[in-house]
């Protein structure tokens, strides 16, 4: 649903720039990448199935994240933060967020205790993969090209 | 965990900009020597030498906060007095490209801002919560964006030099607990996810934030890229030591890698981020800043006077009496 929407607004816009004569606007949406792949539609569809099944339940069906999730938890521990542009996801880079996936929080930050179960048993890398793919489809252009800046200068640093 | 209590003020305390008593039991989450000013009934803040709390590079001075606010000129050390704020600062953030934009922490809550180096003060705290500011930091690339840490609640951003404010993070929270934050500076050193770091100093310790907000961690080796892959940050080998408050912290702005920190064990020097520090010299600090245009010039405000180091911290000479 929310896909459609986003591809309609798309389409809207950039009939929009069409018609008011700027040339660099393409008409279909730029494909989502994953670690430099092109993920096809039927990746993201599945990964769309995925995050509902696997993630929504903490991150929100709408990816909105947990109420007040920049409180944290009486325990300590931080709530789960969404994954649309109103969080923190689009910071971190596809391997980040691949790692973070599949081995949790607490294995990425030494010593850091979360609340963010690990995939590795649960998904297989391809699901891991989809989900995020179907992740990084939701968000606005501004949210796209940071993130595609992120994964850049990572991958100049290796 | 009782975020509440920060909010239980009593109305007398609510508002900005109302001249008032220091609350003795706002003192009791500041710094070990308010904290003994807190124990003396009876007596004024001033009489119990809460004279300096803040201190800031500004052009050819060093700006001078507490009970008054003064400048004393780097060369002469000559002192002018700019103004007697209604209720002592505990903190004060200034940005090297905007050296008369002063942002400081009145006792009791609230932010003041001043435009003209320290003679006109203005309440800029709008939307934060009704308690003690206990940090303020300007964003290091970001002139127009300040954070302020607020005792009992966390860590508030404004981006739009302190007409508005909102909430960002909660506070550190270290040894299972949350931790107030004594200190706050913006590291501009990038942190892996597309911007730079907030470095915190707390009761317990140091950590930091990148400034998309995800979490406080640790400082490691590495930008948090590194962090991030598992298992690949080597620990802190010579980290500040555990279990004493971070007083004051400082980033250099031209060579942002290189940080101070005062300790109640003396002043404490990294040049690579925060991961290996030494001791550089047993002075007692208040208040630490370093000047935008030279790393190894540093001054200190100890409960007496203002020092001045050039060369990073080992060798120091009073600039002035306070
Ligand atoms: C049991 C609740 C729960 C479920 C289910 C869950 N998460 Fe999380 N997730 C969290 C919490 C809590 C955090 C915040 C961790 C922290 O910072 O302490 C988090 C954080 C994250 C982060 C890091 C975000 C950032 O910007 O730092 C990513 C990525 C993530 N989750 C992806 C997923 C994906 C993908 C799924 C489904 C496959 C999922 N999560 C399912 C609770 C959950």
């Amino acid at each position: 649903m929310r896909m459609r929407l986003l591809t309609i607004a798309g389409l809207a816009m950039s009939g929009l720039a069409v018609a008011v004569g700027a040339e660099t606007q393409q008409a279909e949406p730029e494909p989502v990448t994953f670690l430099g792949q092109i993920i096809a539609p039927e990746q993201i569809t599945r990964g769309e199935v995925l995050y509902a099944e696997s993630c929504a339940s903490c991150h929100g069906a709408d990816l909105e994240g947990a109420p007040d999730w920049r409180r944290r938890n009486a325990n300590g521990r931080m709530p789960a933060p969404p994954h649309d542009k109103t969080g923190h996801t689009w910071h971190h880079s596809d391997r980040q967020l691949f790692t973070i996936t599949k081995l949790g929080v607490g294995s990425v930050v030494p010593g850091y205790e979360s609340d963010m179960p690990a995939y590795q048993n649960i998904l297989s890398d391809a699901e891991i993969i989809a989900v995020l793919a179907f992740i990084k489809s939701t968000w606005p252009e501004r949210q796209r090209a940071a993130q595609a800046g992120i994964n850049e200068s990572e991958g100049e640093g290796s | 965990m009782d975020r509440s209590g920060a909010f239980n003020k009593p109305a007398s305390a609510t508002g900005n900009g109302h001249p008032r008593k220091p609350h003795r039991r706002m003192f009791l989450t500041m710094t070990g020597g308010t904290f003994i000013a807190a124990l003396l009934p009876g007596r004024s803040a001033q009489a119990t030498g809460y004279a300096t709390s803040a201190i800031t590079f500004s052009g050819q001075t060093v700006i001078v906060a507490g009970d008054s606010v003064r400048s004393v000129d780097v060369s002469t050390g000559t002192t002018v007095d700019l103004t007697t704020p209604e209720r002592p600062v505990h903190a004060l953030a200034i940005h090297p490209d905007r050296p008369d934009r002063l942002f400081a922490a009145p006792e009791d809550g609230g932010i003041a801002q001043s435009n003209d180096g320290g003679r006109l003060w203005h309440s800029a705290g709008n939307g934060l919560p009704d308690a003690q500011v206990t940090a303020l930091a300007v964003a290091a690339a970001a002139p127009d964006t300040v954070y302020a840490t607020v005792s009992g609640d966390g860590l508030w951003r404004s981006e739009d030099a302190g007409g508005t404010w909102s909430f960002v993070m909660d506070r550190p929270w270290i040894e299972e607990a949350e931790r107030d934050v004594l200190a706050l500076a913006s590291v501009n050193l990038a942190s892996g996810m597309g911007g730079i770091w907030l470095y915190a100093g707390t009761e317990t310790g140091l950590t930091r934030v990148p400034d998309c907000f995800c979490r406080w961690q640790d400082v490691v080796a590495g930008d948090a890229m590194d962090a991030l892959v598992a298992g690949a940050a080597p620990p802190p080998e010579a980290p500040l030591p555990e279990d004493e408050p971070v007083l004051a912290l400082v980033s250099a702005h031209a060579a942002p890698e290189r940080l101070f920190a005062a300790l109640p064990s003396g002043l404490w020097a990294s040049a690579d981020g925060g991961v290996m520090w030494e001791r550089k010299s047993s002075v007692q600090v208040r208040a630490l800043a370093v000047d935008p245009m030279d790393p190894g010039h540093i001054a200190a405000a100890t409960d007496t006077e203002l020092k001045l180091s050039r060369d990073g911290g080992a060798n120091w000479a009073t600039l002035a009496a306070l």
